[in-house]
């Protein structure tokens, strides 16, 4: 079983909040203008979370899918969205 | 080679030109900061606009320009009493964005925009079926126009009945924002400049004052009833900013809409890949942003001395950042001057970056992804009836005033498209 693994280069955010719009699901801002996100969001929002990576301004987001037998904080062998 | 610099940014801004400006563009990029004979800095390179869009010495105040014209400062101008956070710099532009974010989207309001996404389907369908039977329309008076300033009117809580009269005053605002050019606007064109704006302040202010007394679920009404004092707007700025944001809507997502159909329609094998993979439509609305934006250009100025790629320039210089220029820039995006829908790494300055970025960008993103798709899907065999086609008078605010095509059929919206492999 394969799902969506979200991840974000926190060095490149800039905190457009673009990604929040797209997939407020998925992506959120804190008053103090930090943001988070859920690593692996639900397979039914798919393609909000790859309107949120094509809408970054900094190109920030990779989405890729974990599959459950390697674990889901495995990231390796993502593709860039 | 230096006097052909000097002419380049007048050629960029004349009307002869508009169809296609890329090829000065190219030119222009050769010298990255290039001084023009008037005075005005151009930033065309990809490095140095970015650069500078992020840069605190840049300001986006007209008013710390050296040479303001005396048009812009008078006090019977509205704009130039209270601008809005676009033409401000921090702390001010920080607060009035912010003010205004807090109803339109993340921390405060997250599902607003895409809460729009329903209403924004059920409008594209209604303007497409009104062609069901046509062979040739114009794309830009059918659905091009109409769905950004139904959609701005329904997030402003505007009645959609005043459209006609809003537009004409957005035209008339517009008309006045491209860099200098020639002789300038006539005693005749400023009057009637002026007049448009303080008809479109006075209608906005009453609606404000409506909008305060008896409050509904729209953008602003939620502004003018903010309990949160530091995020208050004063009653200048909340009808500056309600102004600003009717004219963004008016004026920008019609160019986005409108380039791209004319753009799939010059590339028909685009057109081809996206009936068969309509997903690539998300990437393909960023590469429209990069390949044909519909902000072609942005005037800054310096509040301070600053050294660029070489170049001296002065506190209060004029500047003019050629976005679109930057967007073809080869050092940034390989095959710069082809559009690939599926272009990998986009970070394209279409709708800029920095603390300017397009405030409207998301609600923009949702109506070209929705309309272009709906294009896609139910206009069979379009093609264009002129090319390249007549274009609005602005460089900056850059789209096709008609957009005549010839279509075998309109399909109705429930139909099956035809010719595709189940």
């Amino acid at each position: 079983m394969k799902h969506l693994s979200v991840v974000v280069d926190l060095s490149r955010c800039q905190v457009y909040g673009q990604c929040v719009f797209a997939a407020p699901a998925a992506f959120s801002l804190r008053s103090d203008d930090s943001m988070e996100f859920d690593p692996a969001p639900d397979e039914a929002i798919r393609e909000h979370i790859l309107r949120a990576a094509k809408a970054c301004p900094v190109q920030a987001i990779s989405v890729g899918w974990t599959d459950d037998a390697i674990g889901r904080s495995a990231t390796d062998g993502r593709s860039s969205a | 080679m230096m006097p052909k610099t000097n002419t380049l940014l007048q050629q960029v801004l004349d009307p002869a030109n508009r169809s296609n400006p890329y090829p000065l563009y190219a030119e222009l990029r050769r010298t990255p900061v290039s001084l023009q004979e008037d005075g005005t800095y151009v930033v065309s390179t990809y490095r140095e606009t970015a650069q500078l869009l992020q840069d605190p010495r840049i300001s986006s105040d007209r008013r710390n320009r050296a040479d303001a014209p005396p048009q812009l400062t008078p006090a019977d101008r509205p704009f130039a009493r209270n601008p809005s956070f676009i033409g401000l710099d921090p702390p001010a532009h920080d607060r009035g964005r912010h003010a205004v974010m807090k109803q339109f989207g993340p921390p405060h309001a997250p599902g607003r925009v895409e809460s729009m996404r329903a209403s924004i389907d059920e409008i594209t369908t209604q303007l497409i079926d009104a062609q069901v039977g046509q062979d040739r329309l114009d794309i830009v008076d059918s659905f091009a126009f109409r769905l950004p300033v139904a959609v701005i009117c329904d997030l402003l809580g505007v009645p959609l009945a005043d459209a006609d009269r809003l537009h004409a005053w957005s035209n008339a605002v517009v008309s006045r924002l491209d860099p200098a050019s020639g002789d300038g606007p006539t005693e005749a064109q400023v009057q009637d400049v002026k007049q448009a704006e303080a008809e479109f302040f006075d209608y906005m202010g009453a609606l404000l004052a409506d909008r305060h007394k008896h409050p509904g679920g729209d953008l602003l009404s939620g502004l003018v009833n903010e309990q949160r004092p530091a995020d208050r707007l004063s009653d200048a700025e909340a009808i500056t900013t309600a102004v600003v944001l009717m004219i963004a809507g008016h004026e920008t997502t019609v160019n986005l809409i409108t380039n791209g159909v004319l753009t799939f329609l010059r590339h028909p094998e685009v057109l081809d890949r996206l009936r068969r993979e309509p997903d690539l439509l998300i990437s393909t609305v960023e590469e429209l942003l990069r390949y044909e934006p519909p902000v072609q250009l942005r005037a800054r100025t310096t509040l301070t001395d600053i050294e660029v790629a070489g170049v001296h320039i002065p506190r209060g210089a004029d500047l003019v950042m050629l976005l679109a220029a930057a967007n073809r820039d080869e050092a940034r995006f390989p095959n710069a001057e082809q559009f690939m829908p599926d272009r990998a790494d986009n970070e394209h300055l279409g709708f800029l970056t920095g603390i300017h970025y397009c405030f409207g960008a998301p609600l923009a993103r949702i109506e070209a992804q929705i309309a272009l798709r709906e294009f896609v899907r139910r206009f069979e065999a379009p093609r264009l009836v002129v090319d390249p086609p007549p274009y609005r008078p602005s460089a900056m605010l850059r789209g096709p005033s008609e957009l005549m095509i010839d279509v075998a059929r309109v399909r109705a919206f429930r139909e099956e498209p035809r010719g595709l492999a189940a």
